[in-house]
């Protein structure tokens, strides 16, 4: 992914980058508390800057923040624009984005839903 | 100042803030220095990043053995407790310097009401789960602790802080002498509830830590031993009143018939504990100041209402008034640095953080008993409209979060001259309750730690009297109380009966003997001062 770089193997690791993707909510689960929680831990995991903003709003709302992510009010259908800006964004942005689409992994903690 | 020969046991001249007599190993107490009276924002930083660690492993330790609906509710508020945007807005508070107690609550205070009145009912019932947290960091922020001095031992100092003299344990005995003090400020009047024996403006004397001292607050002397081993030490005479107070609930009658009411001021309120509330018509004054003596408490809700509460479960249905809290000037709470003429009410519409918890606690808790609201150092109308105002939008917040309440009536202290002289144009308050401590210290001009306050307040008892008795007249008919030293003084006694006050609120250790003085006077006969 560092291909075109003239930098070292460890530091292509260390790129500091910029990243955006767009993601539709498709679970009823929204970003409640539970998954507003897998959100923030897996965001603060990495160390770029994380953003989100809510059906085309130009609020860009911290991702790593319980309080922010919890009262986007995130809906079945909400489209979730994600950037990323720093180290591991790429990484970042498809981890996320990822989780958004396995319904916040909701299914493997007790098989309940919201 | 006072250059004495120190190889020879010597007498002080000073004056008494409190009877009995002391005697122990001297305590030097140091000036508080630059630095512990104005906490930088660094330290602020620290000090919540600390507290909020201390409740980050407390939750933790929850965590274990929870089931997996309890771990689920601890997860989230760990990752409350770790949210980058609550740091840094209560971290942009402290940099405003905010204190730190309040820049916690007042941020989460922020979110709370916000998922509050969400429409979603998931993001309502988080609304707990946060003020779990800000309760758990606020038990976290203790703030800055009094640091106490040996039990038994004579606290020799410059002043001293009504906090500290509420940390330390009088149980052992011990005393107080100071280089300047006075005998109407705060520390004096714990000291005479308390039976602790007490002197002030003796100057400032050389003694070592440790220096065998005596403190006379009979005779308002203080006694440099030196022969330690040739002095027993004297514990502190218990008041010698032993009459078996009257359980008359504080009513009684003059002789010719009319009814008076006597109450008790409380101060810590612990105080009660040992006294029967039958023996008063209830408490004409609490000084809440007492009970919150740090702003962590001042910024803690449950805390202030447990007290309340067991003042109004005490009091059993009798009448409780308690006065917000009345800092500044020289009443410091430890934490909060205001210039002096910022006290009182002032203060409080100033600092509407501390206000709003404080009203919230008064609402929640006038449902236990007869509540009454006080509000201290009134000068003009509007400041108790705007308290008003205060504790109106405070009910509507409880009610709207489904938390019982209700509003108590709201009254106010009378000890500023130009309230004293308007007193009619004070349509927003209830009642009137008059402090003749801080309204003679106005009309004297002079400052209670005015070692020389005692004798202006004695020689002014006749100009206080009657500003008293045109502002009875100005007050109509709302209830009208004195609860300044002034009512627990037999000698006047009647003549406050003339200017027209019935309601008399005083320590309870004065009650015997003003009880005793109004029997025997006929209220119609005495004769106003200046008529």
């Amino acid at each position: 992914m560092s291909g075109g770089l003239h930098i070292g193997n460890r530091e292509a690791e260390q790129v500091h980058a910029r990243c955006q993707t767009e993601v539709e909510v498709k679970h009823g689960v929204g970003l409640h508390a539970r998954p507003s929680v897998t959100f923030t831990r897996l965001a603060k995991s990495f160390p770029c800057s994380i953003e989100v903003a809510v059906n085309g709003s130009d609020v860009w709302l911290n991702g790593k923040s319980i309080i922010k992510i919890m009262g986007a009010r995130i809906r079945k259908g909400s489209m979730l624009k994600i950037r990323a800006d720093g180290i591991l964004a790429e990484e970042a942005i498809r981890a996320l984005k990822g989780l958004i689409e396995r319904n916040f992994d909701e299914e493997k903690k007790h098989g309940r839903t919201a | 100042m006072k250059k004495r020969n120190m190889a020879a046991p010597l007498r002080l001249n000073a004056t008494s803030a409190s009877p009995g007599v002391a005697s122990g190993p001297a305590y030097i107490a140091e000036p508080p220095t630059a630095a512990a009276l104005s906490q930088s924002a660094v330290s602020g930083h620290a000090e919540l990043a600390a507290a909020i660690e201390t409740a980050i492993d407390e939750l933790q330790k929850l965590a274990t053995g929870t089931d997996a609906e309890g771990g689920d509710i601890i997860d989230f508020q760990l990752e409350v407790l770790r949210d980058p945007t609550i740091a840094e807005m209560a971290g942009a508070r402290i940099d405003a310097n905010e204190n730190v107690v309040f820049a916690w609550v007042g941020t989460l205070d922020g979110y709370i009401r916000e998922l509050e009145s969400a429409e979603e009912e998931p993001l309502r019932a988080r609304a707990v789960d946060i003020l779990d947290i800000k309760n758990r960091v606020l038990a976290a922020l203790t703030g800055t602790p009094v640091k106490d001095f040996p039990a038994g031992s004579i606290y020799v100092g410059k002043d001293m802080e009504p906090s500290r003299f509420l940390a330390h344990d009088w149980s052992a005995g011990g005393g107080i002498a100071l280089y300047a003090g006075s005998a109407a400020g705060h520390v004096a009047l714990l000291a005479r509830s308390r039976s602790v024996p007490m002197v002030i403006g003796a100057g400032r004397f050389l003694t070592t830590g440790g220096q065998h001292i005596r403190v006379d607050g009979d005779a308002g002397v203080i006694v440099l031993q030196m022969d330690k081993e040739g002095v027993a030490p004297i514990r502190p005479e218990l008041t010698a009143s032993k009459t078996v107070p009257a359980e008359d609930n504080g009513v009684l009658q003059t002789a010719d018939g009319r009814q008076i009411l006597l109450s008790i001021n409380l101060n810590a309120p612990d105080e009660i504990d040992g006294i029967a509330a039958a023996t008063a018509a209830g408490i004409g004054l609490m000084r809440s100041e007492f009970a919150v003596t740090s702003l962590a408490d001042a910024a803690n809700e449950e805390k202030q209402l447990a007290i309340f509460r067991r003042v109004l479960d005490w009091a059993d249905g009798r009448s409780v008034t308690i006065r917000m809290l009345d800092v500044g000037g020289d009443k410091p709470l430890s934490g909060l640095a205001t210039s002096p003429e910022l006290r009182g009410i002032r203060l409080l519409l100033a600092r509407p953080e501390i206000t709003r918890v404080q009203a919230r606690a008064l609402l929640r808790a006038a449902i236990f008993g007869n509540l009454r609201v006080m509000l201290p150092m009134v000068t003009f109308p509007s400041e108790v409209d705007d308290m008003r105002q205060i504790f109106r939008e405070e009910a509507a917040e409880l009610a709207r979060r489904d938390v019982p309440h209700r509003l108590p009536s709201i009254g106010m202290m009378v000890e500023v001259p130009a309230a004293a002289l308007m007193l009619e144009q004070f349509e927003g308050a209830d009642f009137f309750s008059f402090g003749t401590n801080d309204l003679t210290q106005y009309l004297v001009a002079s400052t209670r730690e005015d070692a020389d306050f005692a004798a202006h307040r004695e020689k002014a008892a006749q100009a206080v009297l009657r500003l008293l008795a045109y502002a009875v007249k100005l007050a109509g008919s709302k209830p009208l109380s004195i609860c300044g030293d002034m009512a627990g003084d037999p000698r006047l006694i009647a003549e406050l009966l003339a200017v027209g006050i019935r309601h008399f609120s005083m320590a309870p250790a004065q009650l015997p003997a003003i009880r005793s003085a109004i029997v025997g006077l006929n209220a119609g006969q005495t004769k106003a001062a200046g008529e």
